[in-house]
Order: structure tokens, then sequence, then C-alpha cells
């Protein structure tokens, strides 16, 4: 910012009397910011973040230092964190916060415990009173800033110990708490899957949520699931189809819209799964093919949201077991993607061909001359995504060809990774 | 699932880094260095993916950026994310931060990043979309800051005072996102004193 409003901005506090609260926080560390980008070198930097590093330590080691001082260093110990310089001094004293502070200290404390630890830090036995005792509290805030933290980081053994307080979360009357509870469960069944194999029926219960916020959040867990096991829960695909029936019909409030599309990410996650659900098992697959045609038929808007609807609808009807109308819509929605002159469709339309290519080579062949002027494309993604598709059309006529591009490229091409990526598949 | 997210400025400088998978805070620096290496190599009209790096778990995971003035904005992702969907929750984000912060700039980030924090935590809990609301989301964030203001009290006026001047500052708002350049030109304010 030009130096009129930095005078400003330093000035302004200093003409007022009484400094508490946002004011003097804000303060030091806008200091610290200003010196650092005053510097030139990384060397000046480093003696800088050293010199605070140590006032910080002092402080923090003072027993005068109150919890709003804490507060304040907390904050400027996660910015040198984030730069790289190390502040572990602090780590103590963050959970301290977390522990004996009011909710705005509490709220810095969480953050910078989830910041700067990790799973299977020593300090991180002492965080779990505070989370217990958090998860109890009456005090909404309390109790989301307790969840959020336990899905950020908690260790693994402690899991028992807290999940029968996470668990009853489940039946919450807010639903803010509710679909956070159901998130940390997932992260639990992410870290420790024996640990939670006993609550897979309160699952089903937030499926059938009456919030769809809550619903929402119930299929990351399920689509989870489901793609480590599909054959466990097929039944629940006329409870998914109706759901999706109900989105796409615009059922749900008008809160969930986005851009006039109702519930886009919601639309995205329950095509995923469907799909996993109906692949290779035509009864199943029989009881989307409505749905799935609905969805089509109705992304034709014009938004980037609506593209990824539309994407997902694609790769699902090509994964479940065929059906001849929806795929020729399918092919048509591929074709329009690899054609536009829109860059992110194009990629995407790429990346479906190499998806569809299994099942229909005719569809590449298809579009042969766009992929292979892809393939000069400025654009190195789109570039790469094109050998990619290459090397799945491969056949005897024209293998010949497409190695000669593929070395081209590769003699032009600097990235190491991708070189060895080629190589290995080629 | 995503994997990090990271804002950094045109010169590679972390605005923001929150992790959602364990790396050592050595690796957590060179994915941000390797990171912005990627993607400040792209041109303006090239496509808004990239494969991730070598660090980050190589072409398992996806770069997702996009690039506001001064800013870039990435949200590492692995093959169960949607990429549209994720550029989209990238454009989410940013509007829910230029609705908490009032015409939000480079410096708003900088100078509250722990606030930034607490809104990003309202819209990604452990690596899952947790609300793709604007409202919601800056609802929940916010009802944190009433009771800042609260505490803040008369000694609230400089903030808002200087959010006046800051809005005073910056040249005609076009009806999208402006993250407004950190040196910006200032009209003649000799009578401000």
């Amino acid at each position: 910012m030009s130096d009129v409003v930095e005078k400003t901005l330093t000035a302004l506090p200093g003409l007022f009397d009484s400094q508490t609260g946002a004011a003097r926080i804000t303060n030091r560390l806008r200091q610290l910011i200003k010196s650092i980008t005053e510097l030139t070198s990384k060397h000046d930097e480093e003696n800088l973040i050293k010199q605070e590093l140590s006032a910080m330590k002092e402080q923090v080691s003072s027993p005068n230092t109150t919890m709003k001082q804490m507060r304040e260093v907390m904050v400027r110990a996660m910015y040198c964190e984030m730069l790289g310089y190390d502040a572990s001094f602090t780590y103590i004293h963050a959970i301290k916060l977390a522990q004996q502070g009011g909710v705005l200290e509490k709220r810095v404390g969480y953050l910078a415990v989830s910041l700067f630890l990790s799973e299977g830090h020593e300090l991180l036995l002492l965080l779990v009173n505070t989370v217990l005792k958090d998860l109890q509290s009456t005090n909404l805030i309390e109790a989301c800033m307790a969840l959020t933290v336990v899905a950020q980081v908690f260790p693994k053994d402690m899991i028992p110990a807290v999940l029968p307080l996470v668990e009853d979360k489940l039946s919450h009357p807010k639903e803010i708490i509710r679909r956070k509870a159901v998130l940390a469960l997932y992260k639990f069944h992410l870290i420790a899957p024996t640990q939670v194999q006993h609550i897979h029926g309160k699952f089903r219960k937030a499926l059938c949520d009456k919030d769809p916020g809550v619903m929402t959040s119930s299929l990351h867990i399920y689509l989870q699931l489901i793609t480590e096991s599909p054959d466990g829960y097929k039944d629940l695909t006329g409870s998914l189809v109706t759901i999706l029936k109900q989105v796409v019909g615009g059922k749900l409030p008008v809160e969930f819209d986005y851009h006039s599309v109702p519930a886009p990410w919601l639309q995205i996650q329950l095509l995923r799964i469907l799909s996993l659900l109906g692949r290779e098992d035509p009864s199943t697959s029989e009881l989307m093919y409505d749905v799935l045609d609905e969805s089509l038929r109705r992304a034709e808007m014009n938004h980037n949201i609506t593209y990824a609807i539309l994407y997902e609808c694609v790769k699902a009807v090509y994964t479940i077991h065929p059906k001849a109308e929806l795929l020729e819509k399918a092919a048509r929605c591929i074709g329009n993607f690899v054609l536009s002159p829109k860059i992110n469709l194009k990629y995407l339309g790429l990346k479906a061909l190499t998806y569809v290519v299994q099942h229909d080579a005719r569809l590449a062949l298809q579009h042969q001359m766009t992929i292979i002027e892809c393939l000069d494309h400025a654009d190195y993604t789109i570039k790469r995504e094109t050998l990619e598709l290459l090397f799945r059309i491969t056949n005897a006529q024209n293998v010949t060809v497409i190695v000669e591009k593929m070395l081209d490229f590769l003699h032009g091409c600097n990235d190491e990774h991708t070189i060895i990526h080629l190589v290995c598949s080629g | 699932m995503i994997k990090a997210i990271l804002i950094f400025n045109n010169h590679g400088k972390p605005r923001l880094s929150k992790f959602y998978e364990h790396y050592t805070e050595d690796t957590e620096q060179q994915i941000i260095r390797e990171t912005f290496h990627l993607v400040s190599k792209r041109d303006e009209n090239v496509c808004n993916f990239l494969e991730g790096g070598l660090l980050i778990g190589g072409s398992e995971n996806k770069l997702i950026y996009r690039h506001y003035a001064t800013l870039y904005f990435v949200f590492c992702v692995d093959s169960s994310e949607s990429e549209l969907g994720i550029l989209d929750l990238i454009q989410v984000f940013v509007e829910t931060l230029d609705k908490c912060f009032e015409n939000v700039c480079e410096l708003d980030l900088i100078f509250h990043m722990d606030k930034v924090h607490n809104i990003l935590a309202e819209m990604v809990m452990g690596g899952m979309v947790l609300e793709t609301n604007m409202s919601e989301i800056s609802t929940q964030a916010e009802a944190h800051s009433k009771m800042e203001k609260s505490e803040a009290g008369i000694a609230g006026a400089p903030a808002r005072a200087v959010s006046a001047v800051k809005n005073m500052n910056l040249p005609e708002m076009p009806k999208n996102i402006n993250i407004g350049d950190i040196s910006i030109k200032v009209p003649n304010l000799s009578s401000f004193k």
C-alpha cells in the first residue's frame, strides 16, 4: 500500500486512548510484518525473526503475561512458523491457551495446535482433557471448536476416550454440531477403522437426517465405505437415487442453490457413489438410468459447475452397466467438451476420453484430429493429458506415429517426474 | 480429500498454508516453494489444473489453482475430488473472504491470518468439504467475530476508520472479486493528516 495509507494505519491506533483487544493484538504483528517487508535479503529476515522469536520466548515464560497477550504472541508464532521458522517453544503454551483461556483465546489456541502439532506428537496427550471438557460444554462454539480440532489432529490411541462424546453429538439438536460430528467420525474411520466399526448404524441415521447438510456430510463416509467394498451397500441405491431425484428436481430449500444450480457439490457426490454401486451390476444400474438421464438433461446451463455435474454424469454412465441411449447422450457431451474453446472443458473432455476409451475406442477415434492438435497445445497440462490418452488408443495401425509423438514430447520435456512416469507406463 | 490449501503472492511468499496431511516442517516449506514454482510458470490462458509436484504426491494428486491479481489460491486434492467442483469452491472461499473483510485485499489476509484460518475451518474440516454456502460459512465465522467486536468496544473505532481509509484508496469496484494490488497509487490526500 502507498506511504500515505501506511502512515495512516500506524497513526490511527495512537490517536485513541484506550487500546484493547483487536487494535493492540494486530499492532505488534503489523510491526513485525512491516519490518519483514522492508528487508531485502533472506539473511536479514532470518535475523529479524530470530530476534522476534527470542522476545516471544521471554514473553511466554514470564508469569506476568496475560491470556490476551499470549493470544497475540501465538498469532505471531503462527506467522513465523508459516514462513518456516521454528517456534516450538510456543507449542505447550498453545495448549495452555486452549485450556485456560476464554472463548477467543481458546479459538487461537486450538488453531495454533492444529497448525503446529500432528498425530503422534508427544504434546497431543495434554490436549485430550481440554477437548473432552469442551465437547461436554453447553457453549455451542466451544463444542464446535473441539470437534474441528478432533478432526484435524488427534492421537489415535485416545480415540476410545473421546468417541462416546462425539457419537453423542450425532443426535444434537443443532445441525452444525451433527455435521461436524459426522466428519469427525469419518476422520476416525480413516485413521482407526476398527474403532468405529460398531457405529455404522449411526451413519445410516445421519444419511436420513432431516437436514440436508448433515446428509451431505455423511456422504463423505459412504463414498469411502463404498469405494472399499460396494457390495455391503447396494441396498442404499434406492434411497440415494431418490435423494438425487429430489435435488435435481429442485426440492431443496433455495439456500442450497449455487448460481441457480441446486446443491451441485451434493449432486457430484451422489453421482460418484451411484457409479460405484452400479458398476458391473445390471440390476442396480437399472435403478439409476432415469435419474442419470434427468441429470444429463438438466445440466444445460453455461456455468463451470454444471459442467462439473455433467462430467460426473458421463463418468457414471460409462462406469455402470451400459444403456445405449445414455451412452449416446454421454458421448455427445464428451464431444462438446473436447471441441470446446474453453480450456478447462477441453481438459475434462480429454480426461473423460481417457476414461471412456477402455469401453468404447471408437469415440476417441472420432475425435482423432482434435486429439492430435492438442498434442501441440501451448498448455502443458493439456499436452500431458493427451499423451495419456494416446497411450491408451495405441493399436497396431497407429503405434508408430504415437510412439514418435511421445518421443518428441519426451525430448522437449523438462520434468523428470513426467519422463519417469511415461517411460514406465510405455 | 483435500490435502493442502495454500495462498501465496506473486513472489511466492506464503500468506496462508494449511495441510490436512502430516508433513515435516521442512517438507511443508519445500511443498510451498515447489507449488509456487509450478504455478507461477503457467500462462494466463491455460487451464486451472496441474499435476501435483513430487513432494505432494505427484500424479496421484492435482493442484487446482486460481490467480487473483497478486495472489494464488491453490488447493491440492486427490482423485476423489471433482476438479471443476474445487475450482468453484475456491471462488466460494474468495467470495466469503470478500464478504467477511469488506472488499478484501492482500493486506487483510496478511494482518488477519487467524481470521482467514477460522473462515477456512468453517468451509473445510479435516480435508473434507464441510459447507459450500457463502452465507453459512460467514455466519459461523462471524459468530466469533461478534464476540471480538463487543470486546473491542470504543477501541473498535480505529479498526472501522482503517477500513474506511482502505476503501477510499481502492479504485472503482468491479462487480467480480478484486483482490487489489498492494502498491496501489493513492490520489491526492494532502488534506488528510
